[in-house]
């Protein structure tokens, strides 16, 4: 009976594949265009975001308030050697930073953010450490005195001293919070791998929240059974996520062609006038080409030089590699098997950033 | 809204916090300690006085008061079942364990029969190797019999205590050891570190020669386990091989090498220069589902601490094993749920710890119903198993014998399933599918009457057992087949089990004798008729005997079955001991993110529960989530999603009216649009920044795919219906 239900399961996923990828392909695809949209300016825009009225607030709060009755449950399940695993449309920073600060005073708690792109687990290795020790003096389990320095041990004593035997029932734990653990600077298999063994330590307990439909990807079964032995909770907060989103790029800012056609702008702006001369014969030849698999870059010599655009191979080159550095032009064969150039812009743009430079 | 606006306070206070790596929140308060300790002191208290003293108080002091005594009472109950898992686990395998550990000491004195290197030779910072044969490495193959390397980590450090326990050095290493990024000096460096406790700079195995020179470590072999040998990288392991064969004089290596698959799998790991210095020999480990077995019925069946598992419970535990994931490992984590959820839902739990505190074979408690607070009293004769059939006056005097009812019928029902299986053993039935099938209340209403009909007509009893389907009956039928032989052993164990319950005990012994006459008789006439014993009319009749024998057998067990094996969810208070929520425990134990965000964002009005958006949910309205519309929007779309339609549509959306979405339509021109439907209210940058906003969060729950170079006007749908 299950089995049947399961294969049902699999069955209505892979027909709603084929006809997502049906339907795209037997209608025809729209073709309009990012740029067809009036967009305003990326500064405005920025103010924009975040100027953006809340919805629901009222709501949004009454269902953050309702997962307070489940704090002690949590709480529990921490103390039974779980690690508490959240997800959910919505951010959840604020819900976990509630819990840690009014339920789990007890411990301490160490926040990781995981959304943004650089954390240095050795640094939060040896700040672990030195919690635990303050800690552990604090109970007058360690002889009082000497400041051990954990900077000099290497991470795997660290996680050892984690991992060290509780003195008589005597619960010392600490506590670590890691926002998005499916976040950009913890996503690699590295960083899961330490996390999952500073998980698994004796004093540590570990609450995470994550936003990835495809978050539970990065572990292995061991990781998920032996060393971070999660605990799901289902907690949807629909609240907007500020901090979260800090680092992705705006898609009306940099995804469509605008973008593009301005940096292009910026960049042909900053180069030489023979330079941006240079471009624009390419840009004439592609405009008048548009079929063309590119200009050759012999001819783009000779032409340059009947300009007097540039007097030598090795100063046309020099131009050519300012363009490729900054991905204005890019190289490929044409069916000859002759190098030639090109200039990865639509028609629109490409017509766009010549009459932004001949301005 | 007070604590949103506060929330955002607090965000911008914590905006320099918000965009470290890491901070620290708070250190611990020693309130905590505090109160530990004082709940420390009092867990020597008597149980029975504290709930009683402690809980007329105040209602909040009352909850508090309880939340400890079923944390105690967890924590009581989880040692009891985390120790009884452990000791199966050790038990099953402590045969291999032994045979292990008298290979490792045999070919100790092997190696050191080839003669001890002198003392200077030792302590030379070079290997010394004299000829091929002592470059040999004796090494145990360990079958684990199975792909999850998971469970075995457990073996595998069993092992290695079992080993350190007689006298052996012992280090386990596993594949992460022996990755290709670390190299030779990784294993080399883990390997040290095993053994002399430090992190050394320099992987120089001439320090573990050393090391073993010292006084205190001479004299004993040193053993190094890999737990997953599949798992390593094949020339980082061959170079550790080779390594450690150099050595092979000075140090006395023994390998563990756990495998996974066949017994071949070192000659496809290993390069041909290791394979050769290696001298192998077989071991095998139990295989999971025996495993299983054995933790089912150690900790469920016989009842280790009291917690039982209802059947529904009992299912799931069983499908994660057999479909989802085939982990041990994952069956004792949802174990472990299922006691968290217990006592953190079942406010009576915490009784649990009296039946833990008992004499394993006496049916006591020990507390007493009039220590029980009035609310508590109340709840228990609330429950729906009493009220459906009342016993008798509601009083605490009738749970208390409820209880002890409970526990006694949990005896039997325990010791007759002990039977079945103990006949199951044989025939590959296994305990999970018997135990399973004997918690299931609904079979037990219709096998009690199937049975009831057969088993009054004696003589019929085995032809339709006979036809039944499920394991009992599959088990009951296997005793009518069973030889003369294994009939007498059956009848020998199920008098071991039904120990202390005389009413199954009593007619197992009558049997037992029945079959001892056979037995005698059996003797007579095979010394006598030896030769005739073909032809004889004596050895059919004697071959009528036992099977009269088998059909009395049958006829006790399907009794036992009918008579004593009742389900626990069939009894009045079985709440108390038994948790039954299979859904909360699923949803904990595996998270389905994929399906769940989706489904928020699909109806997200079921959880914000406001009012205005309610009205149609097939339709996104205005009044929703952005990213709520968003995502509904893109649910019309193909695998890839135009931005610019996109756009439009959430524009059209939040601009309410459903004409504007038609006009819309059709001018295609973006300028037009703009002119023709854009209200007032919403201006062009603030509707494109909550565009762009749902994108982001879509691409935060990875629900979407970014557009690419190739196709700049795209983004790519991820997920395709819950």
């Amino acid at each position: 009976m299950e089995s049947t239900d399961f294969d049902e399961g699999d069955f209505e996923f892979s027909r709603n594949y084929f006809l997502a990828k049906e339907s795209s392909t037997s209608v025809k695809r729209s073709t309009h265009k990012l740029s067809d949209i009036d967009i305003v300016d990326e500064q405005e825009l920025r103010e924009a975001v975040s100027n953006i009225e809340p919805k629901h607030e009222k709501e949004i709060d009454l269902l953050i308030k309702s997962y307070k009755c489940l704090y002690s449950k949590w709480a529990f399940e921490l103390r039974a050697g779980f690690g508490l695993l959240l997800y959910g449309f919505g951010s959840k920073k604020a819900l976990i930073e509630d819990f840690a600060s009014t339920t789990l005073t007890g411990y301490s708690v160490l926040v990781i953010n995981g959304y943004l792109q650089l954390i240095n687990l050795k640094q939060v290795l040896i700040t672990l450490c030195e919690l635990l020790g303050d800690q552990l003096k604090a109970q007058r389990k360690t002889p009082s005195g000497s400041q051990r320095s954990y900077n000099a041990l290497s991470i795997d004593d660290l996680i050892a001293f984690l991992d060290g035997p509780h003195v008589d029932g005597n619960e010392c734990s600490i506590c670590v919070v890691i926002h998005n653990i499916d976040g950009p600077g913890l996503r690699d298999s590295d960083s899961q791998q330490y996390l999952a063994r500073i998980a698994a330590c004796s004093h540590v307990r570990m609450v995470a929240s994550i936003d990835n439909v495809n978050a539970p990807l990065l572990w292995d079964k061991k990781m998920v059974h032996t060393q971070f032995n999660w605990c799901w909770h289902h907690v949807p907060t629909f609240s907007p996520y500020k901090v979260e989103g800090t680092f992705y790029p705006l898609i009306l800012a940099h995804g469509g062609t605008t973008q593009t056609v301005k940096t292009a702008t910026i960049v042909l702006q900053s180069l030489t006038p023979n330079a941006q001369s240079v471009f624009k014969v390419l840009a004439e030849h592609q405009l008048a080409h548009p079929d063309d698999e590119g200009f050759p870059v012999n001819n783009l010599y000779s032409t340059c030089r009947e300009r007097f655009l540039v007097s030598s191979q090795v100063t046309l080159n020099s131009h050519l590699t300012e363009f490729k550095d900054h991905e204005l032009v890019k190289f490929r064969k044409n069916s000859d098997g002759q190098d030639c150039l090109y200039i990865p812009l639509t028609t629109e743009a490409l017509e766009k950033v010549i009459e932004e430079i001949s301005q | 809204m007070g604590s949103i606006e506060a929330e955002d306070l607090q965000l911008c206070q914590n905006d320099e916090n918000d965009l470290q790596p890491f901070f620290v929140l708070h250190k611990a308060s020693n309130q905590r300690i505090e109160r530990k300790s004082g709940g420390k002191a009092r867990r020597r208290i008597d149980l029975s006085s504290s709930v009683h003293d402690n809980l007329d108080k105040s209602d909040t002091g009352e909850a508090d008061e309880l939340e400890k005594l079923r944390n105690e009472a967890f924590d009581c109950v989880w040692s009891k079942i985390k120790s009884v898992i452990k000791d199966a686990l050790r038990d099953i395998n402590l045969d291999v364990f032994n045979e292990i550990d008298r290979w490792v000491h045999e070919s100790f004195d092997a190696i050191t029969s080839r003669g001890k290197p002198e003392f200077a030779k030792v302590t030379c910072s070079y290997p010394i190797v004299s000829d091929a044969t002592s470059k040999q490495l004796f090494s145990g193959l360990v079958l684990t019999r199975n792909m999850e390397v998971v469970d075995d980590l457990l073996t595998f450090a069993d092992l290695g205590q079992h080993l350190k326990s007689h006298g052996c050095h012992v280090a386990n290493l596993s594949s992460s050891d022996f990755s290709p990024k670390n190299g030779i000096s990784g294993s080399i460096r883990s390997l040290l570190r095993k053994f002399l406790m430090v992190t050394l700079d320099v992987a120089d195995i001439s320090a573990l020669a050393s090391w073993y020179a010292e006084p205190g470590n001479h004299g004993n072999p040193v053993v190094v386990i890999i737990e997953d040998l599949e798992r390593c990288c094949g020339t980082v392991l061959s170079d550790f091989i080779l390594m450690l064969s150099e050595w092979a004089v000075k140090l006395p290596i023994l390998l563990i090498l756990g495998v996974a698959t066949t017994i071949d799998a070192p000659r496809n790991v290993l390069s041909s220069n290791a394979l050769q210095c290696v001298l192998p020999r077989k071991f095998k480990l139990r295989s999971p589902s025996e495993r299983l077995d054995s933790i089912i019925e150690a900790v469920l069946v016989r009842d280790c601490s009291g917690f039982n598992v209802g059947q529904k419970v009992a299912t799931f535990l069983r499908n994660c094993f057999l479909r989802q994931d085939g982990t041990l490992s994952s069956i004792v984590r949802a174990l472990k749920m299922s006691v968290i959820h217990h006592f953190s839902m079942e406010p009576l739990s915490f009784i649990l710890k009296g039946l833990l505190d008992e004499d394993d074979r006496q049916v006591q408690f020990s507390w007493k119903h009039e220590t029980l607070p009035e609310a508590m009293l109340s709840r228990a004769l609330d429950l729906p198993s009493y009220t459906k059939n009342k016993l008798g006056e509601p009083n605490g005097e009738i749970l208390e014998q409820g209880l002890l009812q409970l526990r006694r019928s949990q005896k039997l029902w325990s010791s007759v399933l002990l039977c079945l299986y103990e006949v199951g053993k044989h025939h590959k039935i296994s305990l999970l599918d018997l135990y399973c099938e004997a918690l299931d209340s609904e079979l037990w209403d219709t096998r009690a009457s199937d049975l009831h009909s057969v088993l009054d007509d004696k003589l019929k009893v085995p032809e339709d057992i006979m036809h039944m389907g499920g394991s009992i009956f599959q088990a009951i039928r296997k005793v009518r087949d069973s030889s003369p032989v294994a009939l007498c052993q059956l009848l020998d164990s199920w008098e071991a089990l039904s120990e202390g319950l005389t009413e199954i005990q009593e007619k197992v012994k009558e049997l037992q004798c029945l079959s001892k006459i056979d037995d005698s008789k059996n003797v007579n006439r095979e010394l006598t008729n030896i030769s005739r014993r073909h032809t004889s009319r004596n050895y059919t009749h004697t071959e009528r005997d036992a099977q009269a024998l088998n059909v009395r057998a049958a006829t006790l067990i399907g009794s036992m079955v009918r008579d004593y094996m009742q389900p626990m969810e069939c009894i009045p208070f079985h709440e108390i001991l038994c948790f039954k929520n299979v859904d909360k425990l699923q949803s904990n134990i595996t998270g389905d993110p994929r399906r769940r965000i989706q489904a928020d964002l699909l109806e997200s009005y079921k959880f914000l529960k406001c009012s205005c958006c309610r009205v149609n949910c097939n339709t996104p309205l205005p009044s929703m989530h952005d990213t709520s519309i968003m995502y509904a929007l893109a649910q019309e779309h193909g695998d890839l999603i135009n931005l610019h339609d996109w756009y439009q549509s959430f524009k059209a959306t939040i601009c309410l009216s459903t004409k504007s979405k038609q006009r819309l339509k059709q001018s295609p021109s973006p300028k037009k649009r703009k002119s023709a439907v854009e209200p007032q209210a919403i201006n062009g940058a603030s509707l494109q920044a909550r565009f762009c906003r749902a994108v982001m969060e879509l691409q935060i729950t990875g629900l979407l795919r970014m557009p690419s170079k190739r196709r700049p006007d795209y983004v790519q749908r991820v997920a395709f219906g819950l």
